[in-house]
């Protein structure tokens, strides 16, 4: 070949590479929890690709970009993208608490029961626990997958029930409540002022909400925001159903807000998820509630043996109406609208959430939560946590109604403005009363302005 | 008419301005008189509905009271202690005594907010779980209504106050010693000294300092959100803060919008009111 027909075929391949890398479909995704989530995939500075990705991509011709930033500049950019609908990211990072609820009822989703079928190969609908799929239908539609999850459930310090002749953990709200007397008494008897019988979460807005919903529901039995337990913009409208804060769905924030000032710590009013951990982690709090995860979080980096070596795990108690206490939550992930390879963004979704992602998750991070039974009655998890606290787990799941508060457009103004009740009538700011009147007086006027009583 | 070449010369700043200033303030004035909810795909002009529902509920007043409280606690101090900083370093002090005091203005507000939340913390802050209940202060600092608003109202202080202590400090040193020494010789003492030299001629600054406060407290957002989120309950919610929340977490831009043009109104009549108040009188005098 002569030289410059070589000089040709080189600048030709040269110039034939990036072509062939730039005819890969790029999908971006904005998330949070760098070098937590998708570790397997990311690595653990969230920056990284490791072979697992690489192979996924080869496969499918996808180029996968992700952008970590903390959960909330996440959410926002999330917002910000799906109301201009730019489709910067075809994968947007949701929560089964108001994002999926307020932006499918919006029209910014892709609805993806006709995609499933499409990549069954990475993400198996009838291998996952159906809850976790549940929390993310709304309007009988499924809207986002689901990544990390949990259910309800309980994590205490064995060492100190077993000081205080506790034997077992209540199986009731009210026993829990004498338990935690008892604890609070034992605690001051021996002077350790800087333990606290419970830790849960009261910062102001939406932190609060997923649990005390929990609470309104164990004590009215039922999601007590509407009458009749309307829990659909549909049911609100034919009913005529209005919000009920300053009745049914009282005595489950009272008994919230009364635990948190009781058996609480001092800052109780300011805590977030974060510090709930930190302070379980610390060995300063007995019991963490009505999320274990919370705990098994703890657990990961706490230093402290008496916390590593000595917390047990429950069932969430039930409540006078004999339903437990609920806690449930994913970490949802759904396709944007806006994108413009929906199919790609799709079939990447059902890779980050498949089970061999869920697999990985379970090796890195060990939580004993995961979307799929296989996983959770699989080598990794059942050599790591005892069989009794995972079947415990997997019944936490069976016992779930992922539909234990409404699933309305209005959800993530509702869950803001119930968590910020909350932690005025724990500062002691206003009383439970006043709280409830005001979010009372807020909610008719949402639900005036947005036409359900038209 | 010709246009004087001097006008292209001009075109570009004008048309930056316009870009950045004055299209996302008409865009604001805009977005306030919209039916703009997140949850409602439909947006429609309402006139001045969301300026009604804003001052007809509740939330915005408060964030009124707690606000005013906010400027005028940190206002206050921020100026007694800006001025006693310049007082003291006009006199004496060496290069890296002043750099220490200005030290605080370069750490960001959000690093600033951090670190007070740890420090304030009740259950590990070094403040709030170990010196305060030392000294018999029984309280959460950050989770006590009244605490936690005096709280960040000492972090901001803590942030800003070398602001102040720059403008004062400048101001001091343009002031002749002949006024002193004239003072002196009618037989002036120190204190007669501040009162009648001194803080006459700080006007000027004083109220210039005044002006940058009042616009940078009603913007405060980041030091409040990382230290309390406007917590516990709305205690620090100001109205940066509240304008977050309407926007960001209860998803109605149209009232978020409309609070940010009575922030706008706020800011701007309050500006005015020192200007021509004080400043512009003080260049009429001199």
């Amino acid at each position: 070949m002569k030289a410059s027909a070589r000089l040709l075929t080189a600048a030709a391949m040269t110039l034939a590479l990036p072509a062939s890398a730039s005819a890969q479909t790029e999908i971006n995704i904005v998330a949070f929890a760098p070098g937590f989530a998708w570790a397997d995939m990311f690595g653990v500075s969230g920056t990284e690709k490791t072979d697992k990705l690489r192979a996924f991509e080869e496969a499918n011709d996808i180029t996968v970009n992700i952008e970590f930033a903390d959960e909330e500049t996440a959410r926002q950019k999330v917002l910000l993208d799906l109301v201009n609908q730019t489709g910067t990211y075809d994968l947007v990072m949701l929560g089964s608490d108001g994002a999926v609820q307020t932006f499918s009822y919006a029209g910014y989703l892709e609805p993806l029961d006709d995609l499933l079928a499409t990549a069954t190969d990475y993400f198996d609908p009838e291998a996952v626990y159906p809850q976790f799929l549940e929390a993310n239908r709304v309007d009988g539609q499924l809207w986002a997958l689901p990544y990390y999850s949990f259910g309800a459930g309980v994590i205490y310090r064995q060492d100190i029930f077993d000081k205080y002749g506790i034997e077992a953990f209540p199986a009731t709200t009210a026993e829990l409540e004498d338990v935690l007397a008892t604890i609070k008494a034992g605690l001051e008897e021996d002077g350790m002022s800087d333990v606290y019988p419970l830790t849960m979460r009261g910062a102001p807005g939406e932190e609060p909400s997923l649990d005390l919903a929990g609470f309104v529901y164990a004590y009215a039995g039922y999601p007590a925001w509407f009458e009749g337990g309307a829990t659909t913009p549909e049911e609100i409208r034919q009913t005529d159903a209005r919000p009920i804060f300053t009745g049914d769905f009282r005595p489950g924030f009272e008994a919230f807000v009364e635990w948190s000032r009781e058996y609480g710590p001092d800052g109780i009013a300011t805590h977030t998820w974060v510090d709930m951990m930190n302070l379980y982690g610390a060995g300063q709090a007995v019991v963490l509630m009505p999320s274990a995860i919370n705990g098994f979080a703890a657990l990961g980096g706490t230093e402290n043996e008496d916390v590593a070596n000595h917390t047990a795990f429950a069932p969430s108690p039930k409540g006078p109406s004999g339903e437990p206490i609920q806690s449930f939550w994913t970490f949802s992930v759904g396709v944007s609208a806006f994108s413009e390879n929906k199919e790609e963004a799709f079939r990447t979704l059902a890779f980050l959430t498949g089970e061999q992602a869920m697999q990985g998750f379970a090796e890195t991070v060990g939580w004993p939560y995961s979307t799929f039974p296989s996983i959770t009655n699989g080598e990794v998890l059942t050599a790591k946590w005892p069989a009794e606290m995972l079947s415990q787990i997997e019944a936490s799941y069976e016992q779930a109604n992922p539909h234990y508060f409404p699933y309305i457009p209005e959800l993530n103004a509702f869950m803001e403005r119930i968590g910020t009740a909350a932690s005025e009538a724990i500062s002691g700011s206003k009383t439970v009363d006043e709280a409830l009147e005001e979010l009372q007086a807020w909610a008719e006027e949402r639900m005036e302005r947005a036409g359900y009583y038209e | 008419m010709a246009v004087s070449w001097r006008f292209w010369f001009v075109l570009p700043m004008v048309v930056a301005l316009g870009t950045v200033v004055l299209f996302p303030t008409v865009y604001l004035f805009w977005m306030s008189t919209q039916h703009w909810l997140v949850t409602d795909p439909e947006r429609f002009f309402i006139g001045l509905d969301n300026f009604a529902r804003l001052t007809g509920g509740a939330d915005f007043w408060q964030s009124l009271r707690v606000t005013g409280a906010y400027l005028v606690l940190s206002t206050v101090l921020m100026l007694g202690l800006g001025m006693g900083l310049a007082l003291t370093f006009a006199r004496a002090g060496t290069g890296w005594m002043r750099a220490i005091v200005v030290m605080p203005l370069v750490i960001p507000p959000v690093v600033a907010g951090f670190t007070w939340r740890f420090l304030l913390n009740g259950e590990i802050g070094f403040l709030g779980a170990y010196l305060l209940p030392m000294a018999g202060l029984d309280l959460n600092p950050l989770a006590e209504p009244r605490a936690a608003l005096v709280s960040v109202v000492i972090a901001d202080v803590w942030s800003r106050t070398p602001f102040m202590f720059l403008i004062f400090l400048a101001a001091l040193q343009s002031i002749p010693r002949d006024f002193y020494e004239a003072a002196r010789m009618d037989g002036a003492n120190p204190f007669h000294e501040f009162f009648f030299v001194t803080l006459p001629l700080l006007k000027g600054a004083l109220f210039v300092a005044i002006m940058f406060r009042l616009v940078d407290a009603i913007n405060t957002f980041e030091l409040i959100y990382v230290m309390t989120r406007g917590g516990p309950g709305r205690a620090t919610q100001i109205l940066s803060i509240f304008g977050w929340r309407t926007a960001f977490q209860e998803l109605d831009f149209g009232q978020a919008a409309a609070l940010g043009v009575i922030m706008l109104a706020i800011t701007l009549a309050g500006a005015l009111l020192v200007f021509r108040r004080f400043v512009r009188g003080q260049v009429g005098a001199a």
